[in-house]
């Protein structure tokens, strides 16, 4: 896609150009994920003009889905949302082609051939995992990326181009927020570690499985301190199950009076803790019950009855408003009927059960545990809406938001297609005006980072006959023959395989054992079409990945070796257009991103070492060598590919290439400076 | 395919490869099928000379995720450990491991086991993490003492 002929008119003039409508109209683009962002995109796609569409989402629609996903009616519910969304933009505008696929984009039909089809992929993703299976799949295949997200009035866009900007995974991305198990199980000082609490360890310890909870003790007290005889009972690993003959209310209270009175008391005990902060309280079931009593009166709060509630704790004890924050005693009353609704009416869950934010009866449970525990440490508590909302991390979407992301992501597309991807940007929509004086900041798509784990490597096509050829013909011919490595190791998911120093005996042992299989029967799952290695080399200083095809039938006089290596690199410039030379039979050289500044690689290094290899370099940005002695395309191809890593000699001509490619870089400087200036 | 949590994990196993600290063992997990868990590494510590743990090899399992390096891994000792610091359930409670303390994406697996071995003579009277060994560090010392050499003994060498 670095290969997009810019338009006659240069943008933002062509934007408006006949030129660029029949490009779009021609263009074939992804959209991941038909939600809250992927309906206005796909909407805003189809009436933009695009007509060759295909969306991808695994969901089916949700009642909750209608208030933002306006592709969607009521009648819809339990459809999939991509199929109804491809049928509705279908209707918009007559003439279109929408293909939709109801899957999940990590499965592997979806590999990287299936991406390559694209001339560009529009992300509207929830998840961070889809999204970074699909920033690797658009950087294996070369096609652009523009991603998006939107959490309440928040929301960004951003463009990935490979070797121009920077991948969606160059900068670390705050990862979601877990509490140490010190603060959670001691020492909580907000509502946060309360839920948390709540959810992930007392709730698997009385209905989910308890030795996943770090608030099982084990059996601590199995050693004969004398002094912990108190503590000694509750410790014991026995404590959290049902005892024969024991009814659901007296075990709930049971565990009632351990969490929130004994383990309480231990605590207090640890004095060293409370130095600088208050020690907490613990809670008298009794009172509290009797309180309880005394508040609910008239309505049916006496807890008991189980029936007729509707799966809701709630509902039986009289607490309607969900937004209002409870009494202690009211709390203590729903801790005590849920738990008790919950082993009296879902017993076959019980031992399994994992909370769900859109299970009622647990959030109960969560939102009354999290509320007593807040009460013991003098935090504030919560409502029940407030405590779903963070048990589930739930951001509630806006559907503007979502509007204004899918508007910009389409003219991120369009500039793209236009040739000017000099001309993207990162938007940002904040929900106060910012500093610019403005609701949508947008900044020129920054450069790749040349450490980055994801881009930052080296990616190679290699094609063979999974079935026949062996691990070690794999090491042997490719790895070290043909990428000249010296001790290579190789993963892929859960295979791995390691030689050099600094292995035990054994494991040396157990990968010699692997070398005589053939890849396809390798542990996890086998290496097949499709797969991606990581490759790396113990001794220097080398890392790609190899994308493998299978392919079966081999020319012998074409491929001796029965194999073929080819592929593209990725800190490799956006070429000036040239006569595309055939794939086939061609051997890709360049640098990897590490080592080099990106975006400046200048992958065209068209000095040939001694020997018949010829460089060409096609608009794609690849270089491709062509040779009829093997040695010699290695070793114009290898020391490009260690990116001039002290033990490989790098070809002089990439030297030379690297005036060129400064001043290419000065000039794309240049270009940002106008963007900002542009933008305000 | 590899994203930064694997990435950065290949690049520990080969720093591990190139220098390892003596009597120290860490590896990725590998399971009967002969597939390899880069996510869950299995270690052994050995107990510093010249302390009351030394001769021991206590078994550790890291335990990573995606958001790795950004979060720190998750450090299991056996269940029951004998240690003021180390939860019932075997989850070491050190500060370097801490994502809101001392923990630093920076901070390699070595490090963190050096750390944990520290850890083992050097214990934090103001983070008790279970009550049987913490009541009599604090108060029994000698008897605390005793009992770690017993614990030592318990862990052999692996083979």
């Amino acid at each position: 896609m670095g290969g997009v002929e810019p338009l006659a008119t240069a943008w933002p003039y062509g934007a408006t150009s006949s030129e660029l409508k029949k490009r779009v109209e021609e263009a074939r683009v992804l959209a991941v994920g038909a939600g809250g962002i992927g309906c206005e995109l796909l909407k805003t796609l189809a009436l933009s003009g695009f007509k060759h569409i295909e969306v991808i989402d695994m969901d089916t629609i949700e009642t909750s889905n209608l208030n933002r996903q306006f592709l969607f009616r009521k009648r819809h519910v339990g459809h999939s949302k991509a199929l109804v969304a491809a049928e509705a933009v279908r209707a918009m505008r007559p003439g279109i082609e929408v293909k939709a696929y109801q899957g999940n984009v990590k499965e592997r039909q979806y590999d990287v051939d299936f991406f390559r089809r694209f001339d560009c992929v529009l992300n509207g993703l929830d998840n961070l995992e889809a999204r970074r299976h699909v920033n690797r799949l658009c950087l294996a295949a070369g096609v652009p990326l523009v991603e998006s997200g939107t959490a309440g009035y928040l929301g960004q866009v951003s463009v990935h181009i490979k070797g121009r900007t920077e991948c969606f995974e160059c900068q670390p991305k705050p990862a979601p927020k877990t509490f140490p198990v010190c603060t959670l199980r001691n020492t909580p000082d907000k509502p946060i570690h309360c839920v948390v609490w709540a959810k992930e360890m007392l709730f698997p310890l009385l209905f989910g499985a308890p030795e996943a909870s770090d608030l099982n003790d084990g059996a601590a007290a199995e050693k004969e301190g004398e002094d912990s005889s108190a503590a000694g009972t509750a410790d014991d690993p026995s404590f959290y199950k049902r005892q024969d003959g024991e009814s659901s209310r007296q075990y709930a209270e049971r565990v009632f009076r351990q969490q929130y009175g004994a383990k309480i008391e231990e605590l207090r005990g640890m004095e060293d803790l409370w130095r600088n902060r208050p020690a907490p309280q613990p809670l008298d079931l009794d009172s509290l019950l009797q309180q309880a009593q005394g508040q609910a009166n008239g309505s049916s709060a006496s807890g008991g009855s189980s029936t007729a509630s509707g799966g809701s704790a709630c509902k039986a004890l009289g607490l309607a408003d969900a937004h209002a924050v409870w009494t202690v005693p009211q709390n203590a009353a729903l801790f005590l009927q849920a738990a008790q609704q919950f082993l009296d009416d879902r017993p076959d869950e019980i031992g399994a059960a994992q909370f769900d934010k859109d299970d009622t009866l647990a959030v109960e449970f969560v939102t009354a545990a999290a509320n007593l525990r807040a009460a013991c440490y003098g935090i504030p508590m919560q409502s029940l809406f407030d405590t779903k909302g963070m048990a589930g991390n739930i951001i509630h979407a806006i559907a503007t938001t979502n509007a204004i992301v899918s508007g910009l992501i389409v003219l991120e597309a369009l500039k793209l297609l236009a040739g000017a991807p000099e001309a993207c940007q990162t938007s940002f929509l904040h929900q106060q005006v910012s500093g610019s004086k403005r609701l949508v900041s947008r900044m020129a798509a920054p450069e790749p980072s040349p450490a980055c784990m994801v881009c930052g490597t080296a990616s190679v096509q290699l094609a063979l006959n999974t079935n026949t050829w062996t691990l070690q013909q794999l090491v042997d011919k490719v790895l070290k023959g043909r990428l000249a490595l010296i001790a290579p190791s190789i993963t892929c998911g859960n295979f791995t395989y390691e030689e050099g120093e600094g292995l035990e005996e054994d494991e040396v042992e157990f990968y010699r054992g692997l070398l005589s299989r053939p890849l396809s029967q390798l542990p996890g799952g086998g290496l097949a079409h499709g797969s991606m290695l990581e490759v790396g080399d113990q001794e220097q200083h080398f890392k790609a990945q190899l994308i493998i095809s299978h392919r079966e039938d081999w020319d012998e006089e074409q491929h001796p070796e029965g194999f073929e290596l080819s592929g593209s690199l990725p800190a490799a410039q956006a070429a000036p257009p040239a006569a595309a030379a055939p794939a086939a039979e061609a051997v890709a050289a360049g640098e990897p991103a590490a080592g080099v500044r990106g975006g400046s690689s200048a992958a065209a290094a068209p000095a040939a070492p001694a020997g018949k290899v010829a460089l060409q370099e096609t608009d794609d940005g690849i270089v491709l060598l062509s040779s009829d002695e093997e040695g010699d395309a290695t070793e114009a191809a290898v020391p490009a590919a260690a990116a001039g890593k002290g033990k490989r000699k790098a070809p002089e001509a990439t030297e030379a290439e690297d005036g060129e490619a400064k001043k290419a870089r000065v000039e794309a400087a240049a270009d940002d400076v106008v963007d900002l200036l542009d933008d305000d | 395919m590899a994203g930064v949590a694997r990435s950065r994990l290949a690049e520990e196993r080969k720093a591990w490869r190139k220098d390892k600290p003596f009597g120290f063992h860490a590896r990725p997990e590998t399971l009967e099928n002969g597939e390899t868990n880069l996510m869950r590494w299995k270690c052994f510590i050995p107990g510093k000379e010249g302390t009351i743990w030394e001769g021991g090899f206590y078994p550790l399992t890291m335990e990573f995720t995606e958001d790795y390096p950004a979060k720190p891994p998750k450090c299991k000792l056996p269940e029951k450990f004998f240690h003021p610091n180390i939860y019932p359930s075997g989850t070491v409670c050190l500060s370097i491991l801490n994502e809101d303390e001392g923990w630093r994406p920076s901070i390699t697996v070595k490090q963190i086991l050096l750390g944990i071995q520290e850890l083992l003579d050097t214990p934090n009277p103001l983070s008790p993490a279970q009550s049987d060994a913490f009541v009599m560090f604090q108060q029994r010392r000698e008897e605390y003492k005793k009992w770690v050499r017993q614990e030592a003994a318990k862990y052999p060498p692996p083979v």
